[in-house]
């Protein structure tokens, strides 16, 4: 049982964050439809950021933690600004905004692995002995990421469903054009997405860097972890990817028990290849077959 | 000549086999395929292993690597032709990382992250190809047969058909078209040269492991491809050279840390792509480049 336990904790630590990246995207995905690659960059930079003003400049924890989500958030609008705007005026769009934000993502990669170097960093918390929770072991650090997100999911799905910017939201992702004529400020609207995408994405990057440490190419495999779950719940829907990031955790880890774990990743992406062959519009997703098929 | 000279011509050779094919299918087809090194990968172990494990020959392991991946490339086919670009970019990518992860961990097969080491140089009619020199002229004649090869497929009437389904696959379909099949097809044959290059590859630098087949390494023949001008064989040949050669070998010399210099590199190139895809999306030398000048030139002829 003790396994099972664990394997299922381990499955909600790696699906909390998987969830974070994936609502992201989402979110993003939804408003500006397409596949937002860029979105790895604000995980990178908040935890560099973070790191930064905690480790470096010997700011308080919970301040340099603000700091570096608010650093993602502006860089999340600033690249749309700066990329994404005038490329959506160009007429074959898709694609370019799809490797823009690839270029864009290496580029920010290639900076902070200038500034910061290759070795591994961390935020050097003292290692704390795992509690017992429901018969597995869990770090204080795992505890606060499992703890943290479903609250970051209420208030999301507070801010989505029950205030009007987040009804006006919601609006403008289902008919842009409607939404114009009804008097909402989309351009304000794509900004508030972008800038509320990146800073749930800033802060995952914050947690795992507590929870392991900082590397440069920390973000790749996150922004596919992330894309991967927003698929396979449904991209663009943001309950179906959260749901679809806890899914591909607790798939992931509890796989691990069946294959070596070399191949970890390798199950979240077969499970995605899957899907693209049976479901490509996602678990949740409605038959919304244009969305994925040509 | 110069031993470092020659090793890059041999490196740009390798690079254009490899951004050749994979235009066949981003630029000439519409297939953001980010699975291609994966398919070099395969060629290149398929190549090593037989040669290593059971001595055969050079040429045998290079079609055997071109089969291998092109059988793969047929197997990548089945999830992926259906689906819009931006899937279809994730899911190769998300092949990519199995294949990784399988290199890593198929440690009775692949050795894992200790690498085949030791991988013969190529005997052909008696000859080993094992001076930089010879090897240039090897990897110069396959880079010229993939050349030939796929400038043929893509003015054939079926490279027609392959514009038709990156422009427009609606109406290619109302044409009668099996637009599933070409793009099966054109993924096949793609990956087949990646194959190839990968095995040109494992058999002149002798050893394989997994990090030479890192998403990265896609992301820079992406960004060649891209950089050169997708739709044109031309450009990739342009871009290779560009982002292969001309781009990271000057920051060689520079006296600096190598993460500074690794950081430089990807900079570069990253700002270079989205300089393309924002100012000319049509890349350095375009699918109609040489068309339009050649059309100028008739022009200026005709009123002069």
């Amino acid at each position: 049982m003790a396994v099972w336990a664990q394997l299922i904790m381990n499955g909600l630590i790696a699906g909390s964050i998987y969830a974070l990246m994936a609502a992201g995207f989402s979110l993003m995905f939804a408003l500006q439809r397409f596949m937002n690659i860029a979105h790895g960059s604000s995980y990178v930079v908040a935890a560099f950021i973070a790191y930064t003003f905690a480790v470096i400049l010997k700011f308080p924890m919970w301040i340099s933690f603000l700091i570096g989500i608010l650093a993602a958030a502006v860089l999340g609008i600033l690249i749309n600004l700066i990329i994404f705007q005038p490329l959506q005026k160009q007429k074959e769009k898709n694609n370019a905004l799809l490797l823009s934000s690839f270029g864009v993502f290496l580029l920010v990669e290639a900076i902070i692995l200038m500034v910061y170097g290759a070795d591994v960093k961390s935020f050097g918390l003292p290692v704390k002995v795992g509690m017992d929770v429901l018969g597995a072991k869990v770090t204080p650090v795992q505890l606060v990421i499992i703890c943290m997100a479903p609250v970051i999911f209420g208030l999301l799905a507070l801010f989505l469903y029950k205030t009007k910017t987040g009804v006006a939201l919601r609006a403008t992702a289902d008919n842009e054009t409607i939404a114009k004529t009804m008097g909402i400020n989309v351009r304000f609207m794509t900004y508030l997405t972008t800038g509320l995408g990146s800073a749930l994405g800033g802060v995952a990057g914050i947690l795992v860097a507590l929870e392991q440490n900082l590397e440069h190419s920390m973000g790749m495999m996150a922004v596919l972890k992330g894309l991967t779950a927003a698929i396979i719940g449904g991209i663009g829907n943001v309950p179906a990817a959260i749901l679809g990031g806890y899914l591909l955790g607790l798939a992931e880890n509890i796989g691990v028990w069946y294959v070596p774990s070399g191949y970890k990743d390798a199950i979240g992406f077969g499970v995605f290849i899957l899907f693209l062959l049976f479901r490509p519009q996602g678990f949740f997703g409605e038959k919304r077959r244009e969305e994925a098929s040509g | 000549m110069n031993a470092y000279v020659i090793h890059l011509f041999i490196m740009l050779c390798i690079y254009i086999v490899l951004t050749t094919s994979m235009n066949l299918a981003v630029g000439f087809t519409g297939l953001i395929n980010l699975g291609h090194i994966a398919f070099y990968a395969i060629g290149a172990y398929t190549s090593a292993l037989l040669a290593v494990k059971l001595g055969l020959p050079f040429w045998v392991g290079l079609l055997a690597g071109g089969c291998m991946a092109a059988f793969f490339g047929y197997l990548l086919s089945f999830p992926t032709v259906r689906l819009k670009g931006d899937y279809l970019a994730i899911g190769t990518l998300g092949f990519s990382i199995i294949l990784e992860a399988v290199l890593k961990n198929w440690t009775s097969l692949t050795r894992g992250p200790l690498g085949i080491p030791g991988i013969p140089k190529p005997e052909l009619f008696g000859l080993t190809f094992s001076s930089l020199e010879l090897y240039a002229i090897l990897a110069f004649t396959l880079a010229l047969i993939t050349f030939t090869v796929l400038k043929i497929v893509t003015v054939s009437p079926f490279g027609r058909v392959m514009k038709a389904v990156r422009d427009d696959e609606v109406a290619a379909k109302t044409l009668g078209k099996n637009t599933f099949r070409v793009k099966a097809k054109v993924l096949t044959l793609s990956a087949f040269f990646a194959g190839v290059a990968g095995s040109l590859y494992a058999h002149y630098i002798t050893f394989i492991d997994p990090t030479s087949f890192a998403i990265t390494e896609t992301i820079l023949i992406f960004s060649m491809v891209l950089v050169g001008g997708t739709g044109s064989l031309w450009g990739s040949i342009a871009g290779a050279f560009v982002i292969g050669i001309l781009l990271p070998e000057p920051l060689r010399f520079l006296d600096l840390p190598s993460s500074i210099v690794g950081g430089m590199r990807q900079a570069l190139y990253a700002l270079l792509m989205i300089l393309v895809i924002m100012k000319r999306p049509q890349g350095l030398i375009g699918e109609d480049t040489f068309h339009s000048m050649w059309h100028n030139v008739k022009r200026r002829f005709k009123f002069a």
